[in-house]
């Protein structure tokens, strides 16, 4: 077209494209570390099913249309990216083809239709999207200016494509190519037009114009859509639409092997760290990079906030917001923190000369404290950990880690933290549990059931973790007594720890208490070791995941079986026989750390399938979607006093389907479930039993 | 002002304690700070962050205690100093107070917050002991502390009848209540500092003083036998219909307790 234009257009916009970039990456290099590189091969796997195949947009039955509403204009985009290419060469070569995909070969002519079609779909979705921002309005999404903007560029995009393509079209058929356009033709697969049926309607629309005016549409059409491209380029990393550039590198990042980041194991003893407050997130700064590219990813749709349970029933953690307002802060503080990030380069170790570097360091302090006026602090303590919101999340941003190292902040630094969890913190010190009942009677209630101890049978094939609420709370010591029955019955070698058992640490951790959590895991680990304990059935998610997860941190290695996963394995094995004699509508509550932590969500539901003689009922929200408790992330212990009750939201939604009795496979689910229903004045009518009751109540 | 505030270290009463040949069996118990002095140590950091004041801690007891030392640190408290000495191991409550009074002697204190008793004999003596011995106020079971001036304070106490407010000259010891306020929960980064902090350890000898002055060589009471409580017995329970369930009760109660 007119090399010169190209070049001064190409020129300019990739210019402020690149700044802008160079400035993005210079602020996630100020951040933290943060270890993503490696295991290539599983990560270029997520990036194909989650980024390029959508999954989590097309996968959730509940968002379906939406979902392939987004999944067709991405597709079209990556599709479009290759015609983009050929006109930029467009305008500096005239007729310039790509290789493969020119006139000689056939996948020049099917990328034609490929892309042809895909821009006509592109285009039918910009119209749908439109109208359900404008009509359907779905709660969850933001309607701004910004979505309306980019919605309408990418209209255009696609229309002046169409109708670049249509002129050309109608100028060479209807009037005998006139300024000798170059167009596909092969004595073999025919004509260009032939394969594009959506160029040859657009032609049509403007089949009025007379030769010259079609001519001038062509020009003026490429030029819009190059400079179309190219303002939408710029856009992009200016607003929530950066996920366009960020989402398929954020996937490839992603943590692999645990659903999220895990917990850092922080080293409390080295004195320099409670001086400078490096323990946990306190400042900007001490964020990672990775936790900074999920801000800059995140795309406001909102799926995060629908399915919280804390937004849900009105607490003050709105997730969108929460990200919005953590990216906002860094962006405001970018030339800072990046001026900041030099200096702790120079920093030598050596006290004296650093301490003036520090001194330097400190003038680049973002003037708002990051919890208390950035991020309100009932906002941070909100959070279930229930990880609903990163379960959804279609560009894989991990909540949960943030919120705990945020947490570790305040605990460890700060001290803040609310006021109830003090007691919880006082019993597991003083006793080894929140409840801070006197130690030695965590055995009591296994009085009389004929249960060994490690002590006296230390070649136990398996241990048996009994958990604090399973050893100290009535209810939950039913459970324990059921399970003790089962495994009893199936002749398993097992005995507990007794007095030896402590607390996991999981609600101190992900209150943010690390120094709490290294406690009780030191003392748990150098007992279960001097046993040589290889494998645990845990009667608690939470411990469960503890054991499993965070204690291999610490030199803790077991195998660690779940009691739901066990059962089945015993019933499956013939080891136990249950009859099929449970009446009434059952259901089942998943338990998040049982189901989105560790993927258990088989086991208690085939169990529970071989009890019940009317098979088991899903609520409407279960599985991989199940909704929290409102227990996790040592919100047990805390008071819930904003909003409404999420153990209450839950009961009514089990309520409502008529249940009458809800299998749960977590003590914490027990008790909040149970008292969801006294609540609701239900508790005659459903009752909340733990899979073990139910299976020990059931053998044949 | 100078206070000196007296930290006991005690068996952890909450947990099940055995007897066997009119001893307690060492196994499984676990040591803590005395509930009442975690009070003391509370009011004491909160008049020092309310007024102008230094405040130091005196723990006596033989054997290792750091772990209570440090944690009193890390809640506030100023200067830590732990008599150790062998001798102390069969002290009685008069023979502590005599201690205590050398350790105030030695350092020109205006007044000694002590706990109400302690949890493991709950003999609560020393702190008024101290008064005594030394011949100054004592105002035992005290809920409030305000700072008049500088040689005044005024206290509120728990008496049977309702409050009592007593205007104190100091120098003068006060025994605090559990009512008096909620002793914090030392922030991580406290009790972490906190381990950089000396603790002044010395014997009867280092506070000049010997076994013989303060009267341990022949106590005037010691523990002859220790006895485990008696296990109550299990309550009855009724179920089933309240009408027919209180003519049961009656019944019992006229024949059986033989109560009505
Ligand atoms: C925090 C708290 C929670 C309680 N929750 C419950 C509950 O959920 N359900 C429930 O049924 N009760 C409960 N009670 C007990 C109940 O409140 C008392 O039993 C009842 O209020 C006594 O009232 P009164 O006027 O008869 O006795 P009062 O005038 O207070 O006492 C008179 C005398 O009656 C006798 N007496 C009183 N109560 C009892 C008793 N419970 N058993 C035997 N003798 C008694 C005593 O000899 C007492 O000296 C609770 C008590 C407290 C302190
Ligand atoms: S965090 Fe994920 S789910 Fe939430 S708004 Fe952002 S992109 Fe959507
Ligand atoms: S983990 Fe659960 S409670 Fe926390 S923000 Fe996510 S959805 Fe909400």
């Amino acid at each position: 077209m007119s090399p010169l234009f190209m070049t001064l257009v190409l020129a300019v916009g990739l210019a402020i494209f690149g700044r802008t970039m160079y400035q993005r990456i210079l602020l996630l290099m100020a951040l933290e570390p943060a270890d993503r590189f490696n295991h290539i091969k599983d990560r270029l796997k997520n990036m194909v099913v989650i980024a390029l195949g959508q999954k989590r947009l097309v996968g959730r039955k509940k968002e379906r249309a939406s979902g392939i509403m987004h999944a067709l204009i991405f597709w079209g985009f990556c599709v479009l990216l290759i015609r983009s290419i050929t006109l930029y060469g467009e305008g500096y070569v005239h007729g310039f083809q790509l290789p493969l995909l020119g006139e000689s070969s056939i996948l020049g002519y099917l990328y034609l239709t490929l892309k042809d079609v895909m821009e006509g779909i592109v285009l039918i979705m910009v119209i749908y999207a439109f109208y359900r921002r404008m009509v359907v309005k779905p709660p969850r999404l933001h309607n701004t200016w910004e979505a309306y903007l980019v919605l309408g560029l990418i209209g255009v995009l696609m229309v002046s494509d169409l109708l670049y393509d249509g002129a050309r079209f109608m100028l060479i058929t209807a009037h005998g190519n006139p300024g000798d356009l170059h167009y596909f033709n092969n004595p073999t697969f025919g004509q260009e037009f032939l394969w594009t049926p959506v160029t040859i309607a657009a032609g049509n629309v403007i089949s009025g114009f007379s030769p010259v005016g079609l001519e001038r549409v062509m020009v003026l059409m490429f030029w819009v859509h190059i400079i179309t491209q190219l303002t939408f380029l710029n856009l992009l990393p200016l607003g929530k639409h950066f996920h366009v550039i960020t989402s398929l590198p954020n996937v490839f990042l992603k943590h692999l092997g645990y659903p999220h980041e895990k917990i850092k194991l922080l080293d409390l003893e080295d004195e320099s760290v409670w001086e400078d407050e490096t323990l946990g997130v306190n400042h900007l700064h001490q964020l990672n990079w990775k936790q900074g590219l999920d801000l800059y990813t995140c795309t406001e749709c909102g799926r995060c906030k629908e399915v919280c349970p804390t937004y849900v029933t009105d607490k003050p953690l709105n997730l969108h917001d929460f990200n919005d307002t953590l990216k906002a802060e860094l962006y405001a503080n970018a030339d800072n923190l990046i001026l900041r990030a030099k200096l702790a380069k120079t920093l030598t170790g050596d006290a004296e000369a650093d301490a003036k570097t520090k001194e330097k360091m400190a003038v680049f302090k973002p003037e708002k404290a990051l919890v208390g006026e950035v991020i309100a602090l009932d906002t941070l303590w909100a959070c279930t950990t229930c990880r609903a919101c990163e379960q959804v999340c279609p560009v894989t941003i991990e909540h949960v880690p943030r919120i705990i190292a945020l947490r570790q902040g305040q605990t460890l630094m700060q001290g803040e933290y609310p006021e109830e969890l003090n007691t919880a913190f006082k019993g597991l010190e003083r006793n080894g549990n929140p409840w801070g009942i006197g130690y030695d009677k965590r055995a009591d209630w296994a009085e009389g059931l004929d249960v060994k101890l490690m002590a006296d049978h230390p070649d136990a094939e398996y241990l048996l973790w009994v958990g604090c609420a399973g050893s100290f709370d009535d209810r939950t010591q039913k459970v324990s007594k059921a399970l003790v029955k089962i495994l009893k019955a199936a002749g398993v070698d097992f005995a507990i720890l007794g007095t030896e058992e402590k607390c996991t640490g999981d609600f101190a951790r992900r209150a943010g208490n690390e120094m709490m959590y290294q406690m009780m895991a030191t003392e748990n680990i150098e007992v279960l070791n001097s046993y040589k304990v290889k494998k645990i059935i845990a009667a608690c998610p939470h411990c469960l995941n503890t054991l499993k997860h965070d204690y291999p941190q610490m030199g803790g290695h077991y195998e660690v079986i779940h009691h739901t996963d066990f059962i089945n394995q015993l019933i499956t094995d013939g080891k136990i026989r249950v009859k099929k004699s449970l009446a009434g509508v059952l259901t089942y509550h998943d338990p998040c750390y049982l189901g989105r932590y560790n993927e258990i969500y088989d086991a208690p539901r085939s169990i529970l399938g071989g009890l019940s003689n009317q098979g088991l009922s899903e609520l409407p929200r279960h599985g991989t979607e199940s909704f929290c408790c409102g227990a996790g992330g040592g919100r047990m212990w805390m008071e819930e006093t904003i909003g409404t009750r999420i153990n209450v939201e839950r009961s009514k939604e089990i309520v409502a389907e008529k249940a009458e009795t809800v299998a749960v496979g977590c003590p914490f689910c027990l008790t909040m479930i149970e008292d969801g229903m006294k609540e609701l004045d239900k508790d005659e009518q459903v009752k909340t039993r733990d899979i073990a009751e139910l299976v020990a109540e059931h053998l044949a | 002002m100078k206070i000196l505030t007296t930290v006991k270290k005690v068996v952890d009463v909450e947990l099940n304690i055995h007897v066997e040949n009119g001893a307690i069996v060492e196994k499984g118990l676990q040591y803590v700070i005395n509930a009442w002095d975690e009070n003391a140590v509370e009011a004491a950091v909160q008049l020092k962050e309310a007024n102008k004041a230094e405040t130091t801690l005196v723990s006596l007891g033989s054997g290792d205690n750091t772990d209570i030392i440090r944690k009193c640190y890390a809640m506030g408290i100023d200067n830590a100093i732990h008599i150790d000495d062998p001798a102390l191991a069969k002290a009685d409550s008069p023979t502590f107070a005599k201690v205590l009074q050398k350790v105030y002697e030695a350092g020109d204190y205006d007044l000694v917050i002590a706990g109400k008793q302690a949890q493991d004999t709950d003999a609560g003596q020393a702190g008024i002991m101290l008064g005594e011995f030394l011949g100054i106020p004592c105002v035992s079971n005290v809920i409030e502390i305000k700072v008049t001036d500088d040689t005044h304070i005024q206290v509120s106490r728990l008496g049977d009848a309702g409050t009592e407010i007593v205007d104190v000259t100091l120098p003068a010891v006060i025994t605090v209540s559990d009512s008096i306020n909620e002793p914090r929960l030392p922030a991580m980064r406290g009790i972490m500092m906190a381990k950089k902090k000396k603790i002044t350890v010395m014997d009867l000898a280092g506070l000049g003083t010997s076994v013989e002055e303060i009267g341990g060589t022949a106590p005037t009471s010691g523990i002859v036998e220790f006895m485990p409580t008696q296990k109550r017995k299990g309550g009855q329970k009724f179920e089933g219909d309240p009408a027919e369930i209180t003519a049961q009760v009656v019944q019992l109660l006229v024949n059986e307790a033989k109560v009505l």
